[in-house]
């Protein structure tokens, strides 16, 4: 994880869904902020300065997505994650639609919302790549789409270069299989079979091939993340 | 889908009525004006022949009471005599050699050899009408009454008529265009919100239209059958939406405990493997739970959104088939499948994306898993469109042919229970293809499966 760590707005009317996650970050020394209500967390997110805010979507007071319009309205450009029992493919277009920047349905995993977490911090803070991304021993070259580890070229196929960079740019997050599924293949569901793991365990093979350290930790259950190789 | 066209302009009923009512009353006047200058015309006929009854009376009577010569020098006075030009008489009296004795013709007009009377024209030509008469053995009398302001006159009328008509006509056709466009408004605003059943419409259509006539009552049962609709489908969407709250929230929060006892063995002195394996077993469990559930949710509100053009957008199939093909390519030949895609260039539809990308890997998830290794699947992507799973594998028994549909159908896992929302895959695709406007059958092959969506026909 990060060194540094987050300051998260959680607004949600679920004090067990709070506690859990209270717990959850502690772990990772992100700090957590709680609102009960939606009009609540309005004037915690106008006044407070937070990196990223969670955002149930049924609140006492206020509907999720009134929130979000409301304070994209008002100008917080804070990304958004909205949590939500309402797990159907219309009700993510919606939330997003709304101004969210991503979305996640009940129940989650931890490590899935803290990846998600990391990974929008990383966009909005605008974390823009060089045309060389390196981590450890592994080398990125974006616009050459060649990829090195210990200055050995790695034979990747245009695919399993993009899979390569994804997780890269994520080095040292972890990047779990709806993240991979949404912003590699653009699709934006979990098949509910392995595709994913399968071209993973591809990739994985052609960056250990010749090495003899592991290449990808798998974080089971969740997702993966790229070592430095070295 | 055609209840999203708009009526055009020459199909409304409203430009129709206004094109009738304006045929009708052109027709109208001209029939009316017809008739008017028909029975002037009559009516002046009458009149000249009168005047010139008359005066051969008269002139018959100054013969009879005075002499020839008396009667000569009364034509020629009769004659002088400037009248209005338009309504002068004319006057000739032939001795029986034909010699004129007396008046202002120079000859006989031509009036028809049987008839005594008639239409002439007199030189420069001014029309008249003549009558001649023989006053007495070897004395011919011809009178003749200049007819142009009569004329004249028909022809004021039948302008007069042209113009009035042209003013009713206007005024018809003015009239009907703004109290058509009136009613035509109204149905539109009952057509729009039979389209898009919003709130707001729907209010705007019980309050806004109070009148009394035919179209009122329509707009208010319209406006009340849509609102209870309405109310259903937010009804339904509501319950669903609480049942998705009520058993998602419990089952994070069980979820979250298992955790907890997972990572409570992993630091435990003596951990025990087999309680591990089953806390893992059990949250796999959790997750199957919660397939299932939003399978049947998807399901309930794919079937709920039929017709509904909410949500749907142009797809590029082929780059969704494409895309999804690069995802399983890799999985097909680990687990020793062929899977070729064939994508015709090009095809669209509109839909939504999610829905289309769940149908057509559901359909692969499902060849894969019942075709051997070695066997081949292929993802076909036609204009039309269409979407095909076909496979070399052993197909479906006959009997389960129709059941593999629905939901947690005999023969849907081919009685074999072990996949994640078990039962519900083929169900959720044939959903997905309906609220779509499409058909997800089994098509006739001679081996394999072939699962073919294709757009429904129409007469369904």
């Amino acid at each position: 994880m990060s060194a540094s760590g987050l300051e998260i707005l959680h607004i949600e009317d679920d004090k067990r869904t709070a506690a859990d996650l209270q717990e959850l970050v502690k772990a990772t020394g992100d700090r957590i902020t709680w609102s009960a209500t939606g009009s609540d967390g309005l004037r915690q997110a106008g006044v407070g300065d937070f990196d990223v805010i969670i955002l149930d979507r049924m609140l006492p007071d206020f509907d999720g997505l009134t929130v979000v319009k409301q304070l994209r309205d008002s100008g917080v450009g804070t990304p958004v994650l909205m949590l939500s029992a309402l797990g159907r493919t219309v009700d993510r277009a919606e939330g997003l639609d709304a101004g969210a920047d991503d979305y996640l349905a009940k129940p989650f995993e931890a490590a899935e919302l803290l990846a998600r977490l990391r990974a929008l911090h990383r966009r909005a803070s605008g974390a823009t790549h060089s045309a060389v991304i390196i981590h450890g021993a592994f080398e990125c070259h974006v616009k050459a789409r060649t990829a090195f580890r210990g200055g050995k070229h790695l034979p990747l196929s245009p695919k399993e270069f993009e899979l390569f960079r994804y997780l890269i740019e994520n080095a040292g997050d972890v990047v779990t299989r709806e993240m991979l599924l949404r912003d590699v293949w653009k699709m934006s569901f979990d098949p509910q079979t392995n595709v994913v793991d399968v071209n993973i365990g591809r990739l994985r093979r052609k960056l250990e091939d010749g090495f003899n350290s592991p290449a990808l930790e798998t974080i089971w259950g969740t997702g993966y993340r790229l070592l430095d190789g070295r | 889908m055609a209840q999203m066209e708009r009526t055009g302009l020459f199909d409304s009923i409203f430009t129709r009525l206004v094109a009738w009512a304006i045929a009708i009353s052109i027709a109208v006047v001209l029939i009316l004006g017809w008739i008017v200058t028909a029975k002037f015309q009559q009516i002046s006929d009458d009149t000249v022949r009168w005047a010139i009854h008359n005066e051969m009376d008269r002139l018959s009577d100054v013969l009879e009471e005075r002499g020839r010569d008396e009667l000569v020098v009364y034509i020629e006075d009769a004659a002088s005599i400037r009248a209005p030009t338009g309504s002068a008489t004319h006057y000739l009296l032939l001795d029986e050699d034909g010699n004129r004795l007396a008046g202002d013709l120079a000859a006989i007009p031509a009036i028809p050899e049987d008839e005594i009377g008639g239409d002439i024209v007199l030189p420069g030509r001014v029309p008249a009408y003549a009558w001649r008469l023989e006053l007495e053995p070897g004395l011919m009398l011809v009178v003749a009454r200049e007819t142009s302001t009569q004329l004249l006159q028909v022809n004021q009328i039948g302008l007069a008529f042209v113009g009035g008509g042209l003013f009713v006509v206007l005024a018809v056709g003015v009239t009907g265009y703004i109290t058509a466009r009136r009613l035509a408004k109204r149905v539109r605003l009952i057509n729009a919100a039979f389209r898009h059943p919003e709130p707001k419409r729907l209010a705007a259509l019980g309050t806004g239209h109070a009148e009394r006539d035919e179209i009122g009552e329509v707009t208010r049962h319209s406006s009340a059958a849509l609102t209870r609709l309405d109310r259903l489908m937010r009804a339904q969407r509501d319950t669903t939406d609480q049942i998705a709250h009520e058993m998602r929230t419990p089952l994070m929060h069980l979820d979250n405990r298992l955790i907890k006892a997972i990572q409570a063995q992993e630091t435990a002195k003596t951990p025990d493997p087999e309680t591990t394996e089953r806390l893992i077993d059990a949250r796999a469990e959790i997750r199957r739970v919660v397939a299932t559930l939003e399978s049947l949710l998807d399901i309930a509100h794919s079937e709920a959104d039929v017709g509904n053009p909410r949500g749907l957008e142009q797809v590029d199939l082929t780059a969704l088939a494409t895309r999804i093909a690069d995802l399983y390519g890799a999985s097909a030949e680990e687990t020793g499948h062929n899977f070729l895609l064939e994508a015709e260039e090009g095809v669209t539809m509109l839909g939504d994306e999610i829905q289309l990308s769940r149908l057509i890997t559901n359909l692969l998830d499902n060849a894969f898993k019942y075709v051997p290794a070695g066997g081949t699947v292929r993802l076909i992507v036609r204009h039309g469109p269409r979407i095909i799973v076909a496979d070399d594998g052993p197909g479906i028994p006959e009997e389960f042919r129709e059941t593999i549909f629905r939901r947690f159908g005999r023969g849907a896992e081919h009685g074999n229970h072990d996949s994640r929302g078990a039962g519900l895959g083929l169900a959720l695709a044939r959903a997905i293809a309906i609220r779509h406007d499409m058909e997800l059958r089994l098509a006739p092959s001679t081996m394999g499966a072939r699962f073919e969506m294709r757009p429904a026909p129409e007469a369904v």
